[in-house]
C-alpha cells in the first residue's frame, strides 16, 4: 500500500542537518479526490534535535496530522501523493526507503500514539500480548523476555499491579489507562522520536494532566525526542520547548514556546491565543477569528490567512515566506515581519501585547 | 427582513436589552431580580443495569443522586465535571427529556414531572436544549427548514399560526438570520454546512420556539478553537437579546468561567460545590474543584507548574464509594491524615457564606494561600505573587520595574484582603505561595538547541 517514490538515492543530506534528528524540508502531501487536489500539506519545514520537544499546533484541517502520517509513511498512495520534499531522519531520507526498510524505522526509531487509544488497540488480545508482540517485532528476544518487558513497560507508565494489568483486555481499561498502554507500547522499543497526535484530546482534564505529566516525565528520562500534535495552545505551553503553528498546510510561525506564546508574531497565533476564554475576558466579547478555514479547493491567493486577518492589506495578495525574526529559530509567515513594514508592525504589536496580557497577564 | 423585533419572546418578564454592542454580558445580568425560574429539589436519576437470562435488574447507575439547586431567571448557571459525573443527565432530566427517578423540578413553581398532555406540551416549548454534537443532532435527510420547522409544527396552534407553511418558513428564515446564517440556507441539508454552522442551526432550532430556558449541553466542545469563540459570542448575544436563562453544561473550565454567573461542580452524580463564578474561581473550597482547576493547562509557558494530579480514575457510578464519594481520590483527606468521617459520613451540602455551598467536611481547612500554591495560574495566585514581588522589590530598591513580567500594569495591583488574612493562618503543611513567579528558563538542561523552519 505504500509506494516507494522513485527518487534519486541520496545517502547524505545535501545541506547540513548536523546534529539534527529530524529535518523535514519543503514537504508537500496532496490528496487526489473526486473534486480535485487537496493540498493538505503544502511546503512544511520542521527541524528537531535529538531529545528535544516540538509542539505542532493548528486547527482541524491545518495539515498537522497529515504531516505526521507522511513522516510515518502511513498514508495510502494513491489517493495521497507526496508531491515534493525530503524527510531526513537520522541521516536517511525516509521518503526514499523501501517498504521493508521503513518497517524497521516505524515503531522502532519512530513511534506514534494517537488520539483514540481504543481504535489503536486490538480488542481480542490482552494488552500484555500486544505490547510483547510489538517488542518482538523490533527486538530479537524470546517470548518470555518480551512478556517481561511488557510488564516492565506497563510499570514504567505508572499502572498499578502491572502483572495483573498485562492480562487485561482493552475494554477492561479506562480511556486514560488505554492511553498509558499505548505509550508503554510506543516506548517499549526505545524510539528516538515519539509522535503524539492529540494524545489527550479524548480524555478528561484530570486524566489529561496525568498523561501529560507521564509523557513529560518519560521524555526526559528516556531522552526521546517528542513531537506533540495538538489544537490546544495550553497543552503545548507546558509540555514542549519549541512550537510550530500550522495553518492551511503551512507552518506560519515557529519559535521557542515562550517567545511564541508571550509575543506571537503572526496574526493567526494571536487570534488563537485571544480566543481562549477566561476570567479577564468576562464581560467583553471574545475576539473570535472571523470566518472559517478556507475551502481546500478555493485557497485564497497570497497569504492563506488573509481573508480572516484583521491586519490584511494589499501586500497580502503576494505570498509571504517564513521571515526570520532575530534568529533562524524564530520565524513568521507574515508581511508584518518584513523589515520595511515598521509602522504596521508596531500597530500589530500593540494589539498582540494586549492579547497576551489578557491571556497570561 | 433583517428585523428581529417580531421575535421578541412573548411572556418574558424582563425586557431584553436590545443587543447593545459591547454590553456587559455575564455578570450583572438578571441578578437584579432574584426570581427563581427553575428549582431543582433532591433530583435523582438512576439507570437500571440489567443482566442475566431474564434481564433482571442487577444494579443501578447513580447518574444523578440527590442534587438540589435553583436557577434564577436571566442567569447562566455553569455545570462542570468530568465525563460520567452526571452533568448531562442532570440537564436532560431537568427538561424532562429523561424521567426523574425521584425528586422535583419546579419550573416557575410548577412541577415538571406532574405535567401531562397539553400542559406538558406547552411547557416543553419553553424549555429547549442545544446538543453537543452538531452532526448527530441534525437529521441528515431533512432540509434545514424542516429541522427548525418541525418543532414549530408540533407546537402550532390558532394563535401562532405555525401550522401554515408560509408562517413557518418566514420564522425559520428570521431565526437563521439571528444566529448569523443566511435565510436562503433553509433549503440546504446538514452535510452542506461546517461544524460551526451546524451548531448555529441547532441553536436556531432551540430559539425558534421562544423558550425561556435553554440547556446548553457542551455546545462548543466539538468545535475548533476559533469557531468555539464565535459560538460562545453568539450564545451570549442571544441571551441578552431574548432574555434567556441558560443551564450551561461543559467540561471546559475556562469556557464556564467566561459565560457563567454561577457555577456548580459535579462529581459522581453529586453537586460538590456551588458558588458565584468569581467566588468559585478565586476561593474554591472543595478539594475536587481545586484539583480540577489545577489540572487545567494554562497558555502561560512561564507557569510550568507542579500539578495536583489526582490518582486513578473516577470510580464507577454504579458502585460509588461510601461516605464522601471523592474520598478515594482526595488529596486533602490524605494531608489531614485520613480522617474517618470522610469514609463514613456523606458530607452535607452546606452554605459557608455568600451562597457558597460545599459538600466537604473539611472545607474550612482550605485557605486561599493553599489554593494559590496548588493552582498557580489562578487570578488569586497571580495577585498574591505580584504583591509579594512588589513587597520584595520595594524592600530592596524603590523601583519595582523589571521584577514583574509582561503584565505588571498599575491598574492590576488589586489588593486581596481576604487572601492576605488567609496567608497568616496557614495549615501545617506549609502551603506558602511560591516566592515569585519563577519564569522557567527557556534553556534548561534538558533543552537542546534546535531550530525549525528552514526555508
Amino acid at each position: 500500500m505504500l509506494n516507494r517514490r522513485p527518487a534519486p538515492v541520496r545517502q547524505q543530506p545535501p545541506q547540513s542537518s548536523d546534529g539534527l534528528l529530524l529535518d523535514v524540508r519543503n514537504l508537500k502531501t496532496y490528496f487526489h479526490v473526486m473534486d480535485g487536489v487537496v493540498k493538505a500539506v503544502d511546503g512544511v519545514d520542521l527541524r528537531l534535535a535529538p531529545g528535544s520537544t516540538l509542539g505542532i499546533v493548528g486547527e482541524s484541517g491545518s495539515g498537522k496530522s497529515v504531516t505526521a502520517l507522511t513522516m510515518m509513511r502511513l498514508l495510502e498512495i494513491p489517493p495521497a501523493e507526496v508531491a515534493d520534499g525530503e524527510i531526513w531522519f537520522d541521516g536517511r531520507d525516509l521518503l526514499t526507503l523501501t517498504d521493508e526498510e521503513m518497517r524497521g524505522v516505524r515503531g522502532n526509531d519512530i513511534a506514534m500514539i494517537f488520539q483514540e487509544p481504543m481504535t489503536s488497540l486490538n480488542p481480542v488480545f490482552t494488552v500484555g500480548f500486544q505490547i510483547a508482540e510489538a517488542v518482538r517485532q523490533h527486538q530479537h528476544v524470546s517470548k518470555k523476555e518480551a512478556w517481561n518487558r511488557a510488564i516492565e513497560a506497563v510499570r514504567l507508565v505508572g499502572m498499578s499491579a502491572p502483572e495483573r494489568r498485562v492480562k487485561q483486555y482493552p475494554h477492561e481499561l479506562s480511556g486514560g489507562m488505554r492511553q498509558r498502554v499505548m505509550i508503554a507500547m510506543a516506548l517499549s522499543s526505545n524510539p528516538k522520536l515519539l509522535i503524539a497526535d492529540e494524545p489527550t484530546t479524548a480524555l478528561d482534564v484530570t486524566i489529561q494532566a496525568q498523561i501529560l505529566e507521564l509523557i513529560r516525565d518519560l521524555q526526559q528520562r528516556t531522552d526521546t525526542a517528542l513531537m506533540l500534535i495538538t489544537h490546544d495552545l495550553s497543552v503545548v505551553a507546558e509540555t514542549v520547548q519549541h512550537i510550530a503553528v500550522m495553518y492551511a498546510g503551512r507552518v506560519v510561525e515557529t519559535g521557542k514556546v515562550d517567545d511564541v506564546l508571550l509575543s506571537p508574531q503572526h496574526p493567526y497565533t494571536q487570534g488563537l491565543l485571544s480566543s481562549i476564554p477566561g476570567e479577564k475576558k468576562r464581560g467583553k466579547e471574545l475576539s473570535a477569528i472571523k470566518g472559517v478555514v478556507p475551502n481546500p479547493f478555493r485557497m485564497p491567493v497570497g497569504c492563506k490567512f488573509q481573508p480572516r486577518c484583521p491586519f490584511q492589506w494589499s501586500r497580502c495578495e503576494e505570498e509571504p515566506g517564513l521571515i526570520e525574526i532575530g534568529g533562524p529559530e524564530r520565524r513568521s509567515r507574515c508581511w508584518l515581519q518584513a523589515p520595511e513594514e515598521t509602522a504596521r508592525r508596531e500597530a500589530y504589536e500593540v494589539a498582540a501585547m494586549a492579547t497576551v496580557a489578557d491571556v497570561v497577564g | 427582513m433583517s428585523s428581529v423585533d417580531p421575535m421578541t419572546p412573548a411572556g418574558t418578564a424582563s425586557e431584553a436589552p436590545a443587543g447593545i454592542p459591547g454590553a456587559v454580558p455575564a455578570s450583572g445580568n438578571g441578578h437584579s431580580d432574584d426570581e427563581i425560574l427553575v428549582d431543582i429539589r433532591h433530583l435523582k436519576k438512576y439507570f437500571p443495569i440489567q443482566g442475566g437470562l431474564l434481564r433482571r435488574r442487577i444494579g443501578q447507575v447513580y447518574a444523578v443522586d440527590d442534587v438540589s439547586l435553583e436557577i434564577r431567571r436571566g442567569e447562566t448557571l455553569g455545570l462542570v465535571g468530568e465525563s460520567g459525573c452526571g452533568k448531562t443527565t442532570l440537564g436532560r432530566t431537568v427538561i424532562r427529556l429523561l424521567p426523574a427517578t425521584d425528586g422535583q423540578v419546579l419550573f416557575e413553581g410548577k412541577d415538571v414531572a406532574s405535567l401531562e398532555g397539553r400542559a406538558l406540551k406547552k411547557m416543553r416549548r419553553r424549555m429547549q436544549i442545544i446538543f453537543q454534537d452538531p452532526v448527530s443532532s441534525l437529521n441528515p435527510r431533512m432540509p434545514v427548514s424542516d429541522i427548525i420547522g418541525e418543532g414549530l409544527l408540533a407546537q402550532a396552534d390558532h394563535q401562532n399560526g405555525w401550522g401554515k407553511r408560509s408562517v413557518r418558513d418566514k420564522r425559520v428564515g428570521d431565526y437563521l438570520e439571528s444566529v448569523g446564517l443566511r435565510r436562503e440556507y433553509s433549503r440546504r441539508y446538514p452535510h452542506e454546512f461546517s461544524g460551526g454552522q451546524r451548531q448555529r442551526i441547532g441553536i436556531a432550532r432551540a430559539l425558534a420556539l421562544e423558550p425561556d430556558f435553554i440547556v446548553c449541553d457542551e455546545p462548543v466542545s466539538a468545535l475548533d478553537v476559533s469557531i468555539q469563540s464565535q459560538i460562545i459570542n453568539l450564545l451570549v448575544d442571544l441571551r441578552e437579546r431574548f432574555g434567556l436563562t441558560y443551564l450551561f453544561v461543559a467540561h471546559n473550565l475556562s469556557v464556564i468561567e467566561y459565560i457563567s454567573d454561577r457555577v456548580g461542580v459535579m462529581y459522581l452524580g453529586k453537586l460538590v460545590e456551588l458558588a458565584d463564578v468569581e467566588e468559585l474561581y478565586r476561593h474554591p473550597r472543595h478539594p475536587y474543584t481545586i484539583a480540577l482547576l489545577s489540572a487545567v493547562p494554562h497558555p502561560d509557558p512561564r507557569i510550568r507548574k507542579k500539578r495536583l494530579v489526582l490518582a486513578g480514575d473516577v470510580p464507577s457510578p454504579a458502585n460509588p464509594p461510601s461516605g464522601c464519594r471523592f474520598h478515594t481520590r482526595c488529596w486533602l483527606r490524605e494531608r489531614l491524615g485520613n480522617p474517618e468521617n470522610c469514609e463514613t459520613i456523606d458530607p452535607e451540602f452546606r452554605d459557608i457564606g455568600n451562597g457558597h455551598r460545599v459538600a466537604c467536611h473539611w472545607a474550612e481547612q482550605i485557605t486561599d494561600a493553599g489554593v494559590a500554591e496548588l493552582v498557580p495560574h489562578l487570578a488569586l495566585a497571580r495577585e498574591l505573587r505580584r504583591q509579594e514581588a512588589l513587597a520584595a522589590a520595594s524592600a530592596v530598591a524603590p523601583q519595582p520595574a523589571q521584577e514583574a513580567p509582561v503584565s505588571a500594569r498599575p491598574e492590576e495591583k488589586v489588593a486581596v484582603t481576604a487572601s492576605q488574612e488567609a496567608a497568616t493562618q496557614l495549615p501545617e503543611d506549609g502551603s506558602v505561595p511560591p516566592a515569585s513567579e519563577e519564569p522557567v528558563p527557556a534553556s534548561d538542561e534538558s533543552a537542546r538547541p534546535m531550530a525549525e523552519g528552514s526555508s
